[in-house]
């Protein structure tokens, strides 16, 4: 690590220009990508769990559906929070306003869906 | 942070029976942000590799309807919990640092080999629920 003598490798190609932001917002910005992680964990297990778990309530093809759909939510919010942990850090480097974060209408329809789909598998 | 470690009262300890690396004084603050950004931080990596260990047992638990490939996936989420946790000394100490001297460089390796773990847990995962 070579943090105090100069900048890692990777660090300087993905955030070549710029000035040093204040340090608390580097790892403000750490912080939220955690919490996006978290929540894609989240819905990966609940996809594994859903194929394995929701027999009596799906039939088969629509719990694989619906486990593939929620494993794929997941992906998506993992790689958009690196992608935003990414742009949030250039749009510090370079004074900017931060970017509009993409996640959290992914998020918030993700949610609605599942809810209405639980609805309607309970009441028909 | 020059000094060798010194306990706290009582009689001396070594700083190798204590568990510290050296050239860190035990009771003197590794910095002096009273919003715990570091600690804060630090915690935040703890929940995840929280989350990281009970994803971990979520596919054990599911091993008798996907079968072994499970073990593949449980072992690959315990992994980047164990090595989430075995960075969170250096990582506080690193921020610590950093939050000190007003210049912290972003973790881009950890974010980055976070994202990974994840992406590949799910690309594994659609593959057991087709397969």
């Amino acid at each position: 690590m070579t943090e105090e003598s100069g900048r890692g490798r990777l660090a300087s190609r993905l955030f070549p220009d710029g000035e040093e932001p204040d340090p608390r917002f580097t790892l403000a910005n750490e912080r939220t990508f955690l919490a996006w992680i978290r929540t894609s964990l989240a819905f990966l297990a609940g996809g594994i769990a859903l194929e394995a778990f929701a027999v009596p309530i799906f039939d088969e093809l629509w719990r694989r559906v619906f486990a593939v759909v929620l494993i794929g939510v997941g992906g998506l919010i993992s790689l958009g929070a690196a992608s935003r942990w990414i742009r949030v850090e250039r749009s510090m480097r370079r004074r900017r306003a931060l970017p509009v974060p993409l996640i959290v209408p992914l998020l918030s329809f993700s949610c609605g869906a599942a809810m209405v789909v639980v609805v309607l598998a309970i009441l028909l | 942070m020059t000094a060798r470690p010194r306990a706290r009262g009582g009689p001396a300890r070594t700083a190798a029976g204590l568990g510290r690396r050296p050239g860190k004084e035990p009771g003197r603050p590794q910095h002096r942000d009273p919003g715990l950004q570091p600690e804060r931080t630090v915690l935040s990596w703890g929940r995840t590799l929280l989350l990281f260990a009970t994803v971990s047992a979520v596919f054990l638990r599911w091993l008798p309807h996907y079968g072994g490939w499970m073990v593949v996936l449980a072992f690959l989420a315990a992994s980047t919990a164990a090595g989430i946790y075995l960075s969170q000394r250096h990582r506080y100490g690193r921020q610590s640092r950093g939050v000190s001297a007003g210049v912290l460089e972003p973790d881009a390796v950890a974010v980055l080999a976070t994202t990974a773990a994840t992406c590949v847990l799910g690309g594994l995962g659609v593959w057991v629920v087709l397969g």
